[in-house]
């Protein structure tokens, strides 16, 4: 997929041919000799195109007989017939600068909102910027890794409870230990969970939940072994000190907490590495996706002291658990990037949202402050005028018959009022 | 290229308060009607039947302000409307004035239907009266003060107070005000169900109609700088087609939008093309087909009271002169102007869609 191109950099918009008349700018040269001709000097008279104002002026006073005296179509400044134009000839340099001045603060204006508005580098970056973006993207597929695997690990982590404190980082290692201790653990301790489980959630759910908690810890293990040892161990000194505030409140809770992060990563289950001997089937839909991240051995290290991620990013703050203060900062730093991505989604997003309804007030403003000339629900311009005293006429004074003319006597009714006298049914 | 544009000679002393082409398609006389209690007859050509300048031909006295004139059956008739309440006809070789109706109030407005020979003025009285050659005249209630009148060969648009609008059949108009003539009772008063009864598209008071020259529909502008442009045909599809733009307005010093009130619509005669005129002395031609303003002339010095084709399309009249909103009592001297441009073979036509 080749990059795709960006908007043309500055020196390509500064070389741009402009016309001086509209400051219009074009592709190039020929074009905007065409345009001038058609816009700026054509005969109003006869359609006649002329290369230039001089041409227009003498072909406007010999042909029309008539004197050339603005330039159509132009800025109100720049409507004079004293400068000569063609194309890109004769304008004035202290114009052509101005107009490069105008140029570039519109340029680095846009590019500053396009940045803002994507958080990509600016153009100017961007052609060198190749190198510097592939890390960033490296750096954000190993921060969602590392999310992902946080998330088991929290999920783990609120299952065996803060077994980091209890289990050296090179326990992490002999997976099969944990395997042995993990696998007759959850099959005990399942149907034992089972009852406070539901208590929050609701019976049908739980059960599944409750189940597959336990061989996701088994499949899990070969990879974060420590975590397990820990968790048939110390459950209830585990779980007792943790508390999870977005998470129901207390009855079963002491099981509860594992199932709820493992939902969250259900999706990705399909790929996770199933354990011969579990008492649960494979075929249930709920299933870790601990399989999936392949983590570097000091993620790996920090993953496993017991630390917990959030399952939500937006939920996370809200945990506080027995992880250390390393892990803690190394949750920000993956909550930050998160926030990050989202974030700048958000922006751009709403971005996109903003400038529209920015630009359309100044388009379509209602807001706007205005000031009427004139206003008056019913009374119109010249009945007010009507009534200034220097235009007063007293009917009174003439008589009907003053009528010039023959008048039919039925179509003079009512009574005589005053002069400008208004009526108005509907007042 | 302002050389084709000229004003013309001894202009009314005080504002203008109508013009209007003589309908003949090679005729230049202008007719105006002013608050200085005169209307002006002009010829825009010279003796040798040159254009330019234009010459002053006839001044006709009235007791009172003029508020409107139209050309009637022929370039040698005029009708009349003014503040002393009365409608005229003044025949312009032996200047003898006619009353034809009186109202109750002021005249706003005087129109003159070739196709049904029928006169029509409306006043602040909140009637028309409607004045068929040598019978008298038929006073039509309305609902509200009239504010403006428009033509068409077919129909007769009156825009009024309440931002009302009624659009009559000039058919039946005819028709039933014959019948009431033959009846003659109760003060010749009609009551006459419109054509159609519209609520104006703009929310402020209606400044002005004009009718297109080919029948469909009109163009309404308000004192709120919009000018609306509607369709007579009730059907929903030409009903959808309607719109309404924002014109005549500027940005003032910090940010404020002064909006003038749009005094003047005029249809060009063959384009189909219109004229809008402002408060703000600005004067814009209009595509009202494909929505796109053709040009905007340089603004003039005052309010823009009035504009008009000719009835070749030639020619554009601009009457200029201080109106009420400027806010000014006292008139000053040489503002008010009539300005004529003449047009070049394109310069109204519509540039077509986009």
């Amino acid at each position: 997929m080749g990059k795709k191109r960006r908007g043309p950099s500055l020196d390509e918009v500064l070389e741009r041919p402009w016309c001086y008349y509209c400051e219009r700018d074009f592709d190039d040269l020929k074009i905007l000799t065409l345009h001038q001709k058609a816009k700026h000097f054509k005969c109003e008279r006869c359609g006649r195109r002329l290369n230039t104002a001089g041409g227009l002026s003498v072909h406007m006073s010999q042909v029309h007989k008539e004197q050339l005296t603005e330039i159509e179509n132009a800025l109100p400044n720049r409507a004079g017939l004293d400068v000569e134009i063609f194309g890109m000839e004769g304008v004035p340099d202290d114009v052509l600068k101005s107009h490069q001045q105008r140029v570039m603060t519109q340029f680095q204006q846009a590019e500053a909102e396009r940045q803002a508005a994507t958080g990509n580098p600016p153009a100017g970056a961007s052609a060198s910027g190749q190198p510097a973006k592939k890390p960033k993207l490296e750096n954000m597929s190993e921060m969602k890794k590392r999310l992902a695997e946080h998330r088991a690990k929290r999920a783990e982590g609120a299952a065996g409870g803060s077994s980091g404190d209890a289990t050296p980082v090179g326990a992490g290692q002999n997976s099969p230990a944990p395997v042995t201790y993990g696998l007759p653990q959850p099959a005990g301790a399942a149907p034992a969970q089972q009852h406070p489980y539901p208590q929050p959630y609701g019976g049908a759910v739980a059960a599944p939940y409750q189940q597959t908690a336990s061989p996701g810890y088994q499949t899990f293990s070969p990879v974060s072994g420590q975590q397990i040892p820990g968790a048939p161990a110390f459950p209830p000194t585990g779980y007792s000190p943790q508390p999870f505030p977005g998470a129901p409140p207390a009855p079963g809770y002491g099981a509860t907490p594992p199932p709820f992060p493992q939902q969250q990563h259900t999706p990705t289950d399909p790929n996770t590495p199933r354990h011969g001997s579990l008492p649960i089937p494979a075929g249930l839909p709920q299933r870790p996706a601990f399989g999936a991240p392949s983590v570097n051995s000091q993620q790996m290290q920090q993953m496993h002291m017991g630390h917990q991620i959030p399952a939500a990013p937006g939920a996370n703050a809200a945990y506080t658990n027995g992880e250390s203060n390393n892990e803690k900062s190394q949750a920000g730093s993956g909550l930050n990037v998160d926030d990050l991505i989202s974030g700048a989604a958000k922006d751009a997003a709403a971005a996109s949202k903003t400038d529209p309804s920015t630009d359309k007030p100044s388009k379509k403003d209602k807001a706007k402050p205005t000031r009427m000339i004139y206003s008056h629900e019913t009374v119109s311009p010249e009945e007010r005028m009507a009534q200034l005293p220097r235009y007063a006429f007293d009917r009174a004074q003439f008589p009907d018959n003053t009528a010039l003319g023959e008048l039919p006597a039925s179509t003079v009714t009512g009574a005589i009022r005053d002069e400008n006298t208004v009526l108005d049914p509907a007042h | 290229m302002s050389s084709n544009q000229f004003t013309v000679a001894s202009p009314p002393a005080d504002a203008i308060s109508a013009l209007k082409f003589s309908p003949d398609p090679n005729s230049t006389r202008i007719v105006v009607s002013s608050w200085d209690k005169n209307v002006y007859l002009y010829d825009l050509r010279d003796e040798n039947g040159v254009v330019g300048e234009g010459k002053l031909l006839q001044k006709f006295e009235h007791r009172a302000p003029v508020l409107d004139v139209c050309f009637g059956e022929n370039e040698n008739e005029v009708y009349t409307a003014g503040l002393d309440w009365d409608v005229r006809k003044i025949d312009l070789n032996t200047s003898e004035q006619t009353v034809l109706s009186s109202h109750e109030a002021g005249v706003r407005n005087v129109v003159y239907s070739r196709e049904h020979n029928l006169v029509i003025s409306g006043s602040w009285d909140s009637t028309l009266h409607i004045h068929r050659p040598d019978a008298i005249p038929v006073t039509v209630p309305l609902p509200s003060k009239p504010f403006s009148l428009s033509l068409t060969a077919t129909k007769l648009v009156v825009a009024m107070a309440s931002r009302s609008l009624h659009i009559y059949d000039l058919k039946a108009l005819a028709l039933l005000t014959a019948q009431a003539d033959s009846a003659s009772e109760n003060g010749n008063k009609v009551e006459i169900e419109p054509w159609q009864r519209r609520e104006s598209s703009l929310k402020f008071m209606t400044r002005c109609v004009a009718c297109m020259p080919d029948d469909a529909g009109y163009a309404s502008s308000s004192i709120e700088g919009r000018v609306a442009v509607e369709w007579f045909d009730p059907s929903p599809e030409s009903q959808a087609r309607k719109y309404a733009f924002k014109c005549h307005r500027q940005t003032g010093e910090d940010n404020v939008d002064v909006v003038y009130p749009v005094n003047a619509l005029a249809f060009h005669p063959v384009h189909g093309t219109f004229a809008s005129g402002g408060g703000d002395g600005v004067v814009a031609l209009w595509d009202g087909i494909s929505k796109r303003r053709i040009r905007q002339y340089q603004k003039y010095t005052s309010s823009v009271a009035a504009v008009a084709f000719s009835g070749n399309g030639k020619y554009l009249a601009i009457a200029v002169s201080p109106g009420f909103e400027d806010g000014k009592d006292e008139m000053p001297e040489g503002i008010v102007k009539i300005y004529v441009r003449e047009l070049g073979e394109t310069e109204a036509k519509g540039k077509g869609a986009k």
